[in-house]
Formats: structure tokens, C-alpha cells, sequence
């Protein structure tokens, strides 16, 4: 097998993407799909140390199949502790323990800020999505913020209609100034074009890799702010035949990361 | 004294029109049975909460029960949007519900609150966002912005929530209502306790002796508890760990029924009104998807190594 097998489809090459962000022994919350392939590909991988959890009171699950949602019963036996949200979202992720977590949305912006609450006018939406759940503390809390994302000029945007979730807000010291913890915030934008990055002085999302088959154009035409170019953009690396076996052999043997494509991932 | 009763009696002794209600479970032990028995008295005008809610509080929604929702989520998962929820709030059908809106960091935190005797608790989330922008039926009280009386930074202060009815699914409880829960918590501890009295419905009813073998299980003590309610089967289509697993398939069902008003009437028609109680909804699950499917649903036979509590 080469060291980058060729028949990959997107959304593995995504998922690879975030697994790559996580480093060995970080506390990873998760939800189901996307997250939990990114993080179990870390941790079969280069980061065999880090754990997962997800909110609704599992850590360090064990599951059999992949879990559906994050109540799943899968993630009851085998686990090293179950309490419930106050547990993992107050003990864990509020007092400052949580490492990563993983965010997507209907609209992402130019800042990291997050909707998953209405297209349109709160009052009168054009359609109404689930809302927060988890998603606000996560992109609060966590020291290294995921986000995956389409990447159209429809779901990203220079300003989201609603901010469930904050990203750097409105730009540099927002969240200092409402209080949110230091260290904390947006860290990667992956899509099915490229990883952004956030600027550590503008605090915008900047291009630091395009996927193979994608370009500098490509990315900047889709993208609907004024997208800053790093000097050092590059392809991103393919997945390496390692990250395949995992994803392919161990955690998703039935390809249910297929669905990804129908949803738009190409 | 025992409180066992129907699930029938205890919704009616203890659910009025406009009651405040914590509906617990997600996925993990959804009190289905008190939902459906909360359709089929067609209450109205609750107000109902719980962090993460799913098809449960989506059906109740269509039903046309909920008038206020002190909400954080609500979709169907793995099947995508709630369609009862969007046809509420896109178009007012069957009316248009009021929305407060929180986090599933805030929400469980307001009903341990609650359930410690607090007035409000100080929250790390929300911050900064248009969470904080939208007020509705709570108004001014939907949370407070203060300097911390400590080191001056902004602190966000968010109230407790006290529900007049907590409504919880668990394995096993005893006829006084000393509830035993074990798996993944969800808030329902919290919003359990949080409320002025508790309504359990349990897959075994067992007695203060098994009970008192495992105590560290238990999360709702019986002074709390109004009814108590022996409902095998009663999360489904969720699930009860150690008992059964969640009903993938029935929830695509839901999913398709939903779609359409039409399509919700006569899946309530079908599940709810045309069914008496959970028995005859069980039978009912038996005969339309056959025992094999019933049975395939039951969890692995594994139990934990027991511990000792002696001295």
C-alpha cells in the first residue's frame, strides 16, 4: 500500500484533517459522525493517550459500534466514569479541563461564530434549526475549537444570521472583554476545500492548506470575506495510509462516512 | 405508604393544564408512557424543559400540550430536524410555542440550582452571543449580567428553575418511589430533584430491601415521589440500559410520520389514542413488527460485579 492511498473520499480526508489537530493525551469532547472518526483516528494513531467524552455524561467509553447519538447506549458499558451533563459540561468542560471539541453549524463566519438557531429573523425564521445543545459551552470552553464546515458562500459567511456559539465574536478582545476564558476559542475551520486557521492578531480565518483538487482560487472564490492567504499555503497532506486502516478497518468498517457525500462533503 | 398507581391516575392526579413540567431522559430512559399518557388526557398549556430534547418533546409540541418551551435543543438526531418544532415556530401549527433559550452547559446547571435551593447560579457560556439578545416570556429575569462581587469580571447569572412536576423514566424503584438509575444521567437528577414533586415510572418495581443493597444508585429519594408507575418497556423508542436498546427503526417511523400533519395525526392515532396504555402499545409493537424485532430490541445479559457495602 502506497503511504497515501488514492481511492480516499473527502470526508475521510476531513476527518484526517481534525485528527490531526489533536494531540496525545488532550481531552476531546465529541459528538457523533464527523468528531468521533477524528478523534478515534488520533488516538489509533499519534495520540494514544488522549481521551474522549461526550456530554451527556460518558468518559471514556468504550462502544462496540459507532455511537449514533451522544446518549447512545453504547457508551454505557465499558465506560471509566458516567455521570451526566452537569459532570461533563460543568466539572469537566467549565472548569477548564477539556482540551478540544468539535463544532459544525449552518453558517460558520469570518470569527468562528456558529448558528445553529434560525436562517433568517429570530422572530420570524425562514427555518428553525435545533438550537444550542452542547455546541455554546463547547465553543466557549474548550481550549481548541474544530469547526466543520461546508464550503459554500452560503454556509460560511461574513456574519452569521445568529450567533449560537462564539468564535472570536466580533474580533480581537471580544471574548476577553465578555468574560469568556483566556486561552480558549476557534482554532481550525475544516471543509471540503481546505483548513482555515485564525489569525492571531485579527482573530479572521485565513487559508493554511487547500485540499488536493481544490486551489488558492477555488477556496477564495467560495469563500464570501476578503480571505487572507497564508505565505506558507500548501496541498493538504492526503491520508496517509495508517489514518485509512484505522477509519477503514477498526472504526468504520461499514463506510458510514459515505453519508457525508450526500450531504454535500465532495 | 405505596404510591404505585396506573400512569393514567398519576398524570391526571398530578398534571394540570399550565403545569410547569421537567420531562427527563434523552435517549437514555425518555419517560415515553408519561408522554403519550400527557397526549391522551390532552393536557395543555404546559410549560415543559430539559436539556437536549428529541422526539418526545417534539410530539408533544404537535400534540398541541406545550404553550412554553425552556429549551437548549431540539432535533431528531440521527433523523435531522424536528418537524412538529419547525411547523410550530415556521408556520404556527398547531400554534405557535414560546421559546426561552439556553445551553445544555446553563440549563442543567439552573435545575441543579433548583434542586440545591439556589435563587440563580453564576454560568460561563452564553457569553457574547445572541443567546443573551433573545428574551421572550422570562423577559428581564432570563438571566442577569453582574461585576463578580469578588474580582469585578462579568459574570453571567442565570435563575433556578423549579418545575411543579418532575416526570422521570428509571430501571427500578421501590413502592415509596426511592428511584435507582444507572448509565448515562442526562440532567435528569438535577431536573428530578429541582421539581416540587416527581412522577417515576420504572421498568421493575422492587422492594426497600433491593433498594437498600445498592443505595449509591439512587437519585430521587421517596419524599419527593407523588406516583410511582411499573412500566416495562416504558423509554421506548429510547432506550433503558440493561434493559432494552434504542428502536433505530421505529424512530425513522416517527421521522416519516412527522413529515406531514397528516402523517403526525395518524401516528398519534395509531401509538397513542389508539392504544389504552403501554401494555396494549407494546402488544400492539408486537404484533406490527413481530416478537423477533421486540426481542432483538433486549439488551446483553451482563451484569456488574457486585459490590459490598459492609464494614
Amino acid at each position: 500500500m502506497s503511504e497515501h492511498p488514492n481511492d480516499y473520499i473527502k470526508p475521510e480526508l476531513m476527518a484526517c484533517c481534525g485528527a490531526r489537530e489533536i494531540r496525545d493525551g488532550d481531552r476531546v469532547i465529541v459528538g457523533t459522525g464527523f468528531p468521533t472518526m477524528a478523534a478515534n483516528i488520533a488516538k489509533h494513531t499519534h495520540a494514544p493517550n488522549s481521551v474522549m467524552m461526550q456530554e451527556a455524561g460518558s468518559y471514556d467509553a468504550v462502544p462496540r459500534r459507532p455511537a449514533l447519538s451522544v446518549g447512545d447506549p453504547c457508551l454505557n458499558p465499558g465506560a471509566a466514569m458516567i455521570g451526566g451533563l452537569v459532570e461533563i459540561m460543568g466539572m469537566f468542560l467549565q472548569r477548564g479541563w477539556v482540551d478540544v471539541g468539535f463544532l459544525s453549524g449552518s453558517q460558520v463566519d469570518k470569527f468562528g461564530n456558529i448558528n445553529t438557531t434560525v436562517i433568517g429573523d429570530y422572530y420570524n425564521p425562514k427555518s428553525r434549526l435545533p438550537g444550542s445543545g452542547g455546541a455554546n459551552p463547547i465553543g466557549s470552553l474548550v481550549k481548541r475549537v474544530l469547526i466543520i464546515a461546508l464550503h459554500d458562500t452560503r454556509r460560511l459567511a461574513e456574519k452569521v444570521d445568529f450567533v449560537t456559539t462564539p468564535g472570536y465574536i466580533d474580533g480581537p478582545g471580544a471574548r476577553e472583554r465578555w468574560g469568556l476564558p483566556k486561552g480558549t476559542g476557534p482554532w481550525a475551520l475544516i471543509t471540503n476545500k481546505a483548513v482555515l486557521k485564525f489569525d492571531e492578531e485579527t482573530k479572521e480565518a485565513y487559508l493554511a492548506s487547500y485540499h488536493p483538487d481544490s486551489s488558492v482560487d477555488e477556496v477564495v472564490k467560495n469563500t464570501p470575506w476578503d480571505l487572507k492567504v497564508a505565505d506558507d499555503v500548501h496541498e493538504t497532506e492526503p491520508p496517509r495510509a495508517d489514518e485509512i486502516r484505522v477509519l477503514r478497518e477498526i472504526l468504520d468498517p461499514n463506510r458510514m462516512i459515505k453519508i457525508y457525500e450526500g450531504r454535500g462533503y465532495v | 405508604m405505596s404510591k404505585v398507581m396506573s400512569m393514567k391516575e398519576a398524570i391526571e392526579k398530578n398534571v394540570s393544564d399550565g403545569s410547569f413540567l421537567y420531562i427527563g431522559g434523552y435517549i437514555a430512559r425518555p419517560p415515553f408512557s408519561a408522554i403519550h399518557e400527557i397526549i391522551r388526557q390532552k393536557k395543555k398549556d404546559l410549560t415543559v424543559t430539559r436539556s437536549n430534547a428529541a422526539d418526545g418533546f417534539d410530539m408533544l409540541i404537535g400534540a398541541g400540550c406545550v404553550k412554553r418551551f425552556i429549551a437548549t435543543f431540539l432535533s431528531l438526531g440521527l433523523y435531522g430536524l424536528a418537524r412538529c418544532y419547525r411547523r410550530s415556530i415556521e408556520k404556527g401549527i398547531p400554534h405557535k410555542i414560546e421559546l426561552e433559550e439556553y445551553s445544555n452547559l446553563s440549563l442543567p446547571m439552573m435545575l441543579m440550582a433548583g434542586a440545591l435551593g439556589m435563587p440563580f447560579v453564576p454560568v460561563k457560556d452564553m457569553l457574547g452571543t445572541d443567546l443573551l439578545n433573545i428574551k421572550s416570556f422570562m423577559g428581564d429575569n432570563k438571566y442577569k449580567m453582574i461585576d463578580s462581587p469578588f474580582d469585578g469580571s462579568p459574570t453571567l447569572l442565570v435563575p433556578a428553575l423549579k418545575p411543579d412536576v418532575g416526570i422521570i423514566h428509571v430501571q427500578q424503584a421501590d413502592e415509596n418511589g426511592n428511584a435507582q438509575m444507572w448509565g448515562i444521567g442526562g440532567d435528569c437528577r438535577w431536573g428530578a430533584n429541582a421539581s416540587e414533586k416527581v412522577i417515576v415510572s420504572c421498568e421493575r418495581i422492587v422492594s426497600r430491601d433491593v433498594i437498600g443493597l445498592d443505595p449509591s444508585r439512587t437519585i430521587v429519594p421517596d419524599f419527593k415521589v407523588v406516583a410511582v408507575v411499573e412500566e416495562p418497556f416504558g423509554a421506548h423508542p429510547g432506550y433503558a440500559a440493561g434493559f432494552y436498546d434504542v428502536d433505530f427503526i421505529f424512530g425513522s417511523l416517527y421521522q416519516k410520520a412527522s413529515n406531514t400533519v397528516e402523517g403526525f395525526q395518524e401516528f398519534l392515532n395509531e401509538w397513542v389514542f389508539g392504544v389504552a396504555d403501554r401494555t396494549e402499545y407494546t402488544q400492539h409493537y408486537i404484533e406490527k413488527f413481530g416478537y423477533r424485532q421486540f426481542e432483538n430490541l433486549k439488551a446483553r445479559f451482563s451484569f456488574s460485579p457486585p459490590v459490598s457495602y459492609e464494614y
